[in-house]
């Protein structure tokens, strides 16, 4: 059991079997962290927001960073118009980085090493931010697709490579996000197994490779959620402010 | 490049393995899509309301309010530095009447004295004068005087002198006459 490093992304279920219309939606480990790095952001928001002082308080200050960073990566790259939508972004940067973190913790199960997980989210970005695209500026936003200041003989050609670039969003988006917490968090487990295959002798090597892989792990699920969180904002620009 | 590599690794083992999960990747088996979907469509919508409803508005209301209260307390400040400048201003300008005053007033009674002192000065001089006149007469009668009673003298001595050597008398007229004659003469070494 140990010895398979894909072991760890199974899914099951916890308590009883909830079918709805046929269809399995039951408690799942899944579920649970999802539950789990929810109630994290909750409750370290509502200690973060509970009291109001001018001089923040160590957890205040750590919420007002975690505001000012996403407000500032949110008028960075998609400008004011984007300021309804911050809760949004807000909310998506908070939950893929503490799915992330919660995955490092040991015997912990990754929501975002879950290839539905982040498909679904990107499906959705993509569907709602085509949406915004096509309310904002009605047909007017298929010239997305063809850039200004293009000879006219590339632009068949162009135009095709920017439709096909513009579906493949969510594809590209999602299996970032999975396939890195997935090849990290499975990289993790083979040189773990390699600690304990090698035993007190050998094992030293893979250990420390393990400890350093830890550290680049947590650099990585930060900057997914972060790479996460600033592609949607560049989508949501596209869509706000036509550029082409 | 990196994101196209592992798009065709996951999109190959979607295409060779999807219903046979159990021999590679647990995310590709279906079983619990369905669930996992439900239960993240549930917590991230009970998490976006809870963020955007509750906790987003309190933390920018803190960041606002900390804006306005760092902006007002400069103002306080900026509006006390300018009072402060203003009384300094203020202080200045008092100090250099002041000192106008002082050397006005200075000058005024310097005045004052010197003409005090020039007055009392030329009242002195002219008792002093006074004085000077008074005493250059006294001495001129104590010289008259003197003359008449040094003749007197020196005729007496004279005539003593003759009765002590000759034994007579001499005329004293005569006697008053050379001595009169005598001390004209030599008066001007003695007086």
């Amino acid at each position: 059991m140990a010895s398979n490093p894909m072991e760890q992304f199974t899914v099951h279920r916890i308590g009883p079997e909830i079918k709805i219309a046929g269809i399995d939606l039951s408690f799942t480990n899944a579920s649970l962290f999802m539950v789990i790095s929810a109630s994290i952001i909750l409750l370290f928001l509502f200690f973060g927001s509970k009291e109001k002082k001018i001089i923040p308080n160590k957890i205040q200050l750590i919420a007002e960073i975690f505001y000012n960073f996403v407000a500032k990566m949110i008028s960075d790259t998609a400008g004011s118009k984007a300021k309804p939508y911050f809760p949004f972004i807000f909310s998506l940067f908070m939950f893929v980085l503490f799915c992330n973190m919660v995955g490092m913790l040991p015997y912990s199960f990754t929501v975002t090493s879950h290839i539905i997980v982040t498909l679904i989210m990107a499906l959705f970005i993509f569907v709602a931010v085509t949406i915004i695209g096509f309310l904002k500026h009605g047909f007017k936003y298929l010239k997305i697709f063809v850039p200004s200041g293009v000879p006219a003989i590339l632009l068949p050609l162009i135009t095709i490579i920017e439709i096909i670039s513009y579906l493949s969003r969510p594809v590209s988006l999602s299996v970032r996000l999975f396939a890195n917490m997935m090849a990290g968090h499975t990289m993790l487990k083979v040189f773990g197994g390699f600690v304990v295959s090698l035993g007190i002798l050998g094992g030293w090597l893979p250990l420390g490779f393990s400890v350093a892989l830890t550290g680049l792990e947590i650099l990585v699920a930060f900057l997914q959620a972060y790479v996460f969180a600033i592609l949607t904002c560049i989508y949501l620009n596209d869509a706000l402010n036509l550029h082409h | 490049m990196r994101s196209l590599f592992s798009l065709s690794i996951a999109l190959t083992a979607m295409s060779t393995n999807l219903y046979a999960a159990e021999a590679g990747m647990p995310q590709l088996d279906p079983t619990y899509w369905a669930s996992q979907a439900f239960w993240l469509i549930l917590v991230f919508l009970i998490l976006y309301i809870a963020i955007s409803k509750f906790y987003l508005p309190k933390i920018k209301d803190n960041l606002d309010n900390r804006e306005n209260k760092i902006k007002e307390d400069l103002e306080y400040a900026n509006k006390f530095k300018e009072q402060s400048e203003a009384k300094a201003k203020e202080y200045d300008i008092i100090l250099k009447n002041a000192k106008k005053e002082v050397s006005k007033i200075h000058f005024e009674s310097k005045n004052i004295l010197d003409k005090d002192i020039q007055s009392k000065k030329e009242i002195m001089e002219k008792d002093i004068e006074k004085e000077i006149l008074k005493a250059k007469k006294e001495i001129s009668e104590l010289k008259k005087n003197s003359m008449t009673s040094i003749q007197s003298i020196s005729e007496s001595i004279v005539s003593d002198i003759i009765e002590n050597i000759s034994g007579n008398k001499l005329n004293e007229s005569s006697i008053k006459a050379t001595v009169e004659d005598i001390s004209k003469k030599n008066i001007n070494k003695y007086l």
